[in-house]
């Protein structure tokens, strides 16, 4: 008889007791709810309460540095009533449909042709995903650098000395041009991400498919639309609902490339309530303009969480 | 039948190397005159534009480098991107842990909220942590980015994570609890040596997400003491007008240390995706 077997008796005796506890909260519950501690309060401090005090905020007239006053709905109703918040929400849409598709459709090429036996693969693929590892805001700049007006700019250079055009083209502060320069821009960086999520998602095809496809003499477009794409489904949906929310979101390429100009062209939500809240000091009213996207961010959101879940 | 499917297939393979030159074309044009204008004197850069460097000169980078605050915000940066890492994956790695391997009441919730942060975009959260900011008395400080970053770090890192340990097999860790190791000792010797190269992907990643963010340390900082690259950077615009070989300089430095760590860990980007979505 040692020592141990003293403290297992012990333990059985006390078992019942402890036991009852555990099965209330599960076995592991003291451990967990200790390692969880930190993650929790990150998710607390950091973002239920904020998000909650920008509920609380656009339901009031509040500038900085100045205490708030409480104005119901109002703040929303100036919104809706505002000629540059209607602007700013058909322009939040179509950039975010059309860069959503155009980076979707992109990405789908690239990874289409990574996937085949091409010569290099991995670099190829490395060179391809690039765009992907360059920080947003150096993006931008770059583009706007591209997009110059004058002689200097690379696209304008090229343009003109091919005798394309015969004055030089402002992509940026031609009303007509300036969102499509912007979408572009954001095209050009988000598309690695699409192409990644799809080429991982076609690696996970069985290659028995293909082959049986191509033995009963399926074409190269069957192939796609009656292997390829309905294995991707889910990847799709996923990678387009996560680049809504990122693409929407977005401040830099609108910030650095037009400022949301000329003529309020290019306006966004997330520029528009950075211009109101920080550049005009109106916290309350530059809080409200990404609630009025709050339904549609929550309904992405749920979807998305669901998908992701039962990815795992 | 033969020959026309040889032909088919020799037309197929020459269709995806047009395409490819295309988008190769693409996608590494902007890099290149990036790279190029960095290169040229403001003469080449403004009055006579070409597409080559015809006399490449470091002026600029020499310029970034001695008279501009770029050694200030890239060790502001650097400091910001460790805090955050360091700190994302001690909490990600205790929640994961927590999440995978133990059993509790709200487990199922845990996961789900975890998720759900991470998708909530900083352009909604950043005017109430402006105020959090201030209250805290971190204002214009890169302390403030060092707590807000947690916002989108921890999310992810956790999130990966998860997917990480969820691979590491049960057995290896049951085999320890009943050799006496105990949750925390199991998490420590098991889970951890194992999970070593996927954490540092993550760190890695994280480290990314915290040195390109601009948002907040756009609307948190405002002393260039205290600014990270990105917002370092676009101070320079509203400088000089002639600052585009200087901002390209700038440029290309800044984004030397992702698009390295995009080079070493791109072999894991993919595997890594395929746990959970990434960034955009």
């Amino acid at each position: 008889m040692g020592a141990g077997d003293e403290g297992k008796s012990r333990a059985r005796l006390a078992a019942p007791v402890a036991s009852r506890h555990r099965h209330l909260f599960g076995k592991d519950a003291p451990l967990a709810y200790l390692f969880l501690s930190p993650i929790l309060l990150v998710l607390a401090g950091l973002v239920a309460y904020p998000f909650f005090s920008a509920i609380f905020l656009s339901l009031q007239d509040k500038m900085v540095g100045a205490p708030g006053a409480f104005v119901g709905f109002q703040n929303y109703v100036t919104l809706m009533r505002d000629a540059i918040f209607r602007k700013t929400v058909v322009n939040t849409f179509i950039y975010t449909i059309v860069g959503v598709t155009l980076k979707a459709v992109l990405g789908m090429t690239i990874a289409l042709v990574i996937n085949e036996e091409i010569r290099a693969r991995n670099l190829m693929r490395a060179l391809c995903f690039l765009p992907w590892a360059f920080p947003t805001l150096i993006v931008s700049l770059n583009w706007k650098w591209i997009y110059e007006g004058t002689q200097a700019g690379l696209l304008n250079m090229v343009l003109y000395n091919s005798g394309l055009v015969s004055t030089y083209v402002r992509f940026l502060s031609d009303v007509n041009l300036a969102l499509f320069s912007v979408i572009t821009a954001m095209v050009w960086q988000g598309t690695p991400f699409y192409a990644m999520m799809f080429l991982a998602g076609m690696q996970a095809i069985p290659r028995e498919l293909y082959e049986a496809a191509e033995v009963d003499g399926a074409s190269v477009f069957q192939r796609f639309f009656k292997i390829t794409l309905p294995s991707l489904t889910n990847i799709i949906i996923i990678t387009m609902l996560l680049s809504t929310i990122w693409t929407a979101n977005n401040i830099e390429f609108v910030y650095i490339l037009t400022g949301g100009g000329p003529n309020y062209a290019t306006h966004i939500f997330p520029t528009l309530s950075y211009e109101i809240a920080i550049a005009s000091r109106r916290l309350g009213l530059g809080a409200t303009v990404p609630l009025m996207f709050l339904p549609i961010l929550v309904v992405i959101i749920i979807v998305l969480t669901r998908r992701m879940l039962e990815q795992e | 039948m033969a020959v026309e499917h040889k032909r088919s297939r020799r037309l197929k393979k020459r269709i995806t190397n047009a395409v490819l030159a295309i988008l190769l074309i693409w996608s590494l044009f902007p890099v290149y005159w990036m790279c190029v204008t960095s290169l040229k004197s403001n003469r080449d850069i403004y009055t006579e534009p070409g597409l080559l460097p015809v006399a490449p000169v470091l002026t600029h980078y020499r310029a970034t480098l001695f008279d501009s605050h770029f050694l200030t915000f890239l060790r502001n940066s650097f400091l910001v991107a460790v805090a955050t890492t360091a700190a994302s994956i001690v909490v990600g790695s205790l929640a994961a842990y927590a999440i995978t391997r133990l059993h509790f009441v709200g487990r199922r919730w845990v996961a789900r909220s975890i998720i759900f942060v991470y998708l909530v975009p900083p352009a909604l959260l950043f005017i109430p942590l402006f105020a959090v900011v201030h209250m805290l008395g971190l204002a214009d400080t890169i302390y403030s980015l060092m707590l807000t970053y947690l916002t989108f770090t921890v999310p992810f890192c956790t999130w990966l994570l998860i997917g990480y340990f969820k691979t590491i097999p049960t057995e290896i860790a049951e085999a320890a609890l009943v050799d006496g190791c105990g949750p925390a000792g199991t998490l420590w010797r098991i889970i951890v040596p194992l999970a070593l190269p996927a954490m540092a992907v993550v760190a890695l990643f994280s480290y990314t997400l915290s040195w390109n963010e601009f948002l907040y340390a756009m609307v948190f900082i405002g002393s260039d003491s205290q600014k990270t690259l990105t917002v370092g950077l676009v101070g320079l615009i509203m400088g000089d007008v002639f600052m585009w070989g200087q901002l390209m300089a700038s440029s290309v430095l800044a984004s030397l240390p992702p698009v390295l760590i995009y080079a070493v860990s791109q072999k894991w980007v993919i595997s890594g995706l395929a746990v959970g979505g990434v960034k955009g």
